[in-house]
């Protein structure tokens, strides 16, 4: 796999992925336009549905999906809905005809686990076995696949991002980004229109639902605002239905309600709700309970009124996002469908009442987010410098507060990447450690938002109550993925805190899952570490040999004589390392060696870019603007923090 | 704004991690630190209150936290009107009264903003206590129009 970076024959393809609630796509660039692959189902969309046999195989598209409603509970589909979610979410308490394990313990019930016929199952496992199947497509066409970009729904919290990287990991790809399915929907209109302006992605798939506002400006796609909902989709359509339908076969209760029973209400369903995209009423013959036949009538009003409160939380989204990019609907100048539900007609036109204006669906809504990912992955696989994605952090961060309130940190639809800094004290005398609660939300109460992590610094030495200043920093990569620091500042102790998720699975877990899932033994898997430090050691040395060929101007003699050394080192640890911690240690002396030469090369770039301005006046505004900011923080004034004592 | 906002473009162009992606872990780690300076100025300066607060400091004013400035009487009165008047909106759930209320906030908080900047127009004359008032009100509408939001969500 990582081998064939290295393969001269066939240079790798970068590969972007939708791996979506009710389809998955695999898509590759071919002479700069986006094309998706043929999936082992022959066809572009492979529906994400995977079978476990009796016997342990595993299969996944069409055919897994065949034995849906003969075997339901050893076939699951909608994963995606599961992903990062913890056993007893409301997600598990849906309509559905799924079985799931009793967690043991509270380690255990950090994450959904299925029962697929006794076989124990997790959300990330089930997605894994999507993306190798959609991996495999790709080799066989493109003889090698590099670096992949996968989409996540914008609203996706950290937990679920983290699940979905996860995922990728186990099936062995390199996962260069996650990107969210509106921006990478905005890409491909963007390229393909060519057009700047102010643009409304509304987004509505199998199981989520999403809208994103952004502008595009010269080559940079620059989001606005994000929002929407997880947990709302295509899906919620086909509930509905198969509720009137389940109520029209004689089995409304509960109780009735077998797997079987169950997944052929929602298939029935789901046939119902497509054949309404074309005609104007749908008649289906049902088994009713006791014998005999049921004819269960659907035209489209009735259908509209089914779904008119499911419309209404997307309009809700809709306007709150258009509040928090400061526009309004009529600003817009351009709306893009995305999301096999946008094809229902009644969604159409709701989206073109919010708007006033027709929204654009030229381009196929099942297959855009993942031509997005495709030009993303390109783009960042050949670092091209005419394009740029500027995200958001779609749910505000914050802190729980003595009294369970929340404390935001960083607000939602914050550029990313980002960091900020709280400080917080003791409330005992002489207390030793301090228990952070780390929240995801927009609700007031933090038992009322998404619970990220749990942790406790510890060792701050014994003083009065509230001398102790502990700083807390946290930071969102450009993957939207989180990071804590914290420190005590009157005793300079410094802790890098290992963040715990308090959904999700600890990296010993994955290790393992690697193990059992790819019949690695310890070895194996060790000597796949050596590849892959090797792999890292190249790209450092071909990095590194980049800049010294150009700006060695910025570099002293010794710094010069320390570097070609550190180099020299790495390339024989390259070619005799057993291990790849001996790789790593040459890694990080060459790091070190390069790591302040790296910082005047970055302010060169910076000067130029600003044309001429000093760096100096950025950074005192930078500064300036943080001071005001603890400021105003230290004295409970800075707007995201209002309470209702105002 | 529109200026700052080209600005942030411009620097992010240069500094966000994707513009990095081959380069070495050194390089990765001062261009991630740079962006998320550049960021975290952006989002500062895009909030008026921030802004004038950083402005009264850089002119050289004692800074600004809201508590030395007492509103007036008037103001708070009003205000307290105001929420009452949130409140039953929340109750009846009328989408209509609340955009009207909310437009009604919006326009003052509007009105505010341009005579602030009407104070900072002309350094040599500004007078610290009058934007610091201004700020004050600023505040309340902030905090009106945030929980005006909320309630729009919900209806």
């Amino acid at each position: 796999m990582l081998l064939d970076i290295f393969d001269p024959k066939a240079p790798p393809k970068a590969v972007g992925i939708d791996l979506g609630t009710t389809h998955s796509i695999v898509a590759t660039t071919r002479d700069e336009r986006p094309v998706a692959l043929t999936t082992c189902d022959g066809t572009a969309l492979l529906p994400s549905v995977v079978h476990y046999g009796e016997a342990g195989q595993v299969v996944v598209g069409r055919v897994a999906k065949s034995y849906a409603t003969r075997e339901p509970q050893r076939t699951l589909a909608s994963v995606k809905r599961f992903m990062g979610r913890g056993a007893g979410d409301a997600e598990t308490e849906r309509l559905s005809a799924y079985r799931f394990v009793a967690p043991k313990d509270e380690a255990e019930a950090k994450v959904v686990r299925f029962d697929v016929g006794g076989r124990s199952v997790t959300p990330v496992e089930a997605s894994a076995e999507i993306l190798k199947s959609l991996k495999q497509s790709a080799v066989d066409q493109l003889n090698a696949v590099g670096g992949c970009v996968i989409t996540v729904p914008a609203y996706f919290d950290d937990a679920q991002r983290q699940a979905t990287k996860d995922a990728g990991r186990l099936a062995g790809l390199h996962v260069l980004r996650l990107l969210n399915e509106p921006t990478a929907a905005a890409l491909a209109y963007g390229l393909d229109k060519k057009q700047d302006g102010l643009f409304a992605v509304y987004d509505l798939g199998g199981g989520t639902f999403d809208i994103t506002i952004l502008l595009l400006d010269d080559g940079i796609f620059q989001v606005k605002s994000t929002g929407g909902d997880s947990a709302l989709g295509g899906d919620d359509m086909d509930r509905l239905i198969a509720e009137e339908m389940l109520t029209k076969m004689g089995c409304a209760s509960a109780e009735l309600h077998t797997p079987e029973l169950v997944s052929i209400a929602l298939d029935a369903a789901r046939q119902a709700k497509h054949a309404l995209t074309d005609q104007s009423t749908v008649e289906v013959q049902l088994p009713q309970r006791g014998g005999g036949e049921a004819t269960y009538v659907l035209d489209r009003p009735h259908f509209d009124e089914l779904i008119a409160e499911l419309l209404e939380r997307t309009g809700r989204a809709v306007r709150r996002a258009l509040r928090d990019a400061e526009l309004t609907a009529e600003s817009i100048d351009g709306v893009i469908l995305v999301g096999g539900s946008t094809r229902v007609p009644r969604v159409r036109s709701y989206v073109g009442e919010i708007f006033g204006k027709e929204p654009l669906a030229d381009i196929d809504p099942d297959l855009v987010v993942a031509y997005g990912a495709a030009i993303q992955a390109e783009l960042l696989s050949s670092e091209s410098d005419e394009i740029l994605l500027l995200d958001v952090l779609p749910l505000s961060l914050g802190v729980e507060t003595m009294g369970g309130a929340v404390d935001k940190i960083l607000p939602r639809n914050t550029t990313i990447p980002a960091g900020a800094k709280s400080t917080f004290t003791t409330y005992a005398e002489n207390q030793t450690g301090f228990d952070l609660h780390v929240v995801q939300g927009e609700r007031e109460l933090a038992k009322d938002c998404r619970s990220l992590a749990r942790f406790t610094l510890k060792g701050i030495p014994p003083m009065p109550a509230g001398m102790a200043r502990l700083e807390v920093e946290f930071f969102v990569d450009e993957n939207n993925l989180l990071k804590i620091e914290a420190r005590e500042l009157t005793t300079g102790i410094s802790q890098h805190i290992e963040v715990q998720p308090s959904y999700g699975l600890s990296d010993e877990e994955v290790e393992q899952m690697l193990i059992d899932a790819l019949d690695f033994g310890e070895a194996d898997l060790e000597a796949r570490r050596l590849t892959e430090a090797r792999v890292e050691a190249e790209r450092m040395l071909l990095a590194t040999n980049k800049s010294l060929a150009t700006e060695t101007d910025l570099l002293s003699a010794d710094e010069r004589a320390r570097i070609e050394l550190a180099v020299a080192e790495l390339k024989s640890a390259i070619a005799s390392a057993k291990k790849p911690a001996q790789i790593q240690l040459r890694i990080d002396s060459l790091d070190d060696a390069t790591h302040e030469w790296a910082g005047r090369r970055m302010n060169r770039a910076i000067k130029s870019a600003i044309g001429g301005k000093v760096l100096g006046d950025v950074e005192q505004s930078v500064e300036h603007a943080q001071g005001v900011e603890a400021h105003l923080r230290a004295h409970g004034h800075l707007d995201t923090e209002a309470g209702s004592d105002g | 704004m529109a200026a700052l906002e080209a600005r942030h473009r411009e620097l992010s162009r240069a500094l966000h991690p994707d513009r990095h992606a081959g380069k070495t872990p050194a390089e990765r780690r001062h261009a991630l630190g740079k962006a998320i300076e550049v960021n975290d100025a952006f989002r500062q300066l895009k909030n008026p209150l921030a802004r004038a607060s950083a402005l009264l400091a850089s002119l050289g004013h004692a800074p600004v936290d809201g508590q030395e400035a007492k509103p007036p009487a008037e103001l708070l009165m009003d205000m307290m009107e105001q929420r009452e008047a949130l409140a039953e909106v929340r109750q009846s759930r009328d989408a209509k009264a609340l955009d009207a209320l909310t437009a009604s906030i919006e326009a003052r908080r509007d009105a505010t903003l341009s005579a602030l900047a009407a104070v900072f127009a002309e350094p040599g004359t500004l007078s610290a206590p009058r934007a610091a008032e201004l700020m004050g009100e600023l505040r309340y509408y902030a905090r009106f129009l945030e929980e005006a939001g909320a309630i729009a969500d919900e209806l």
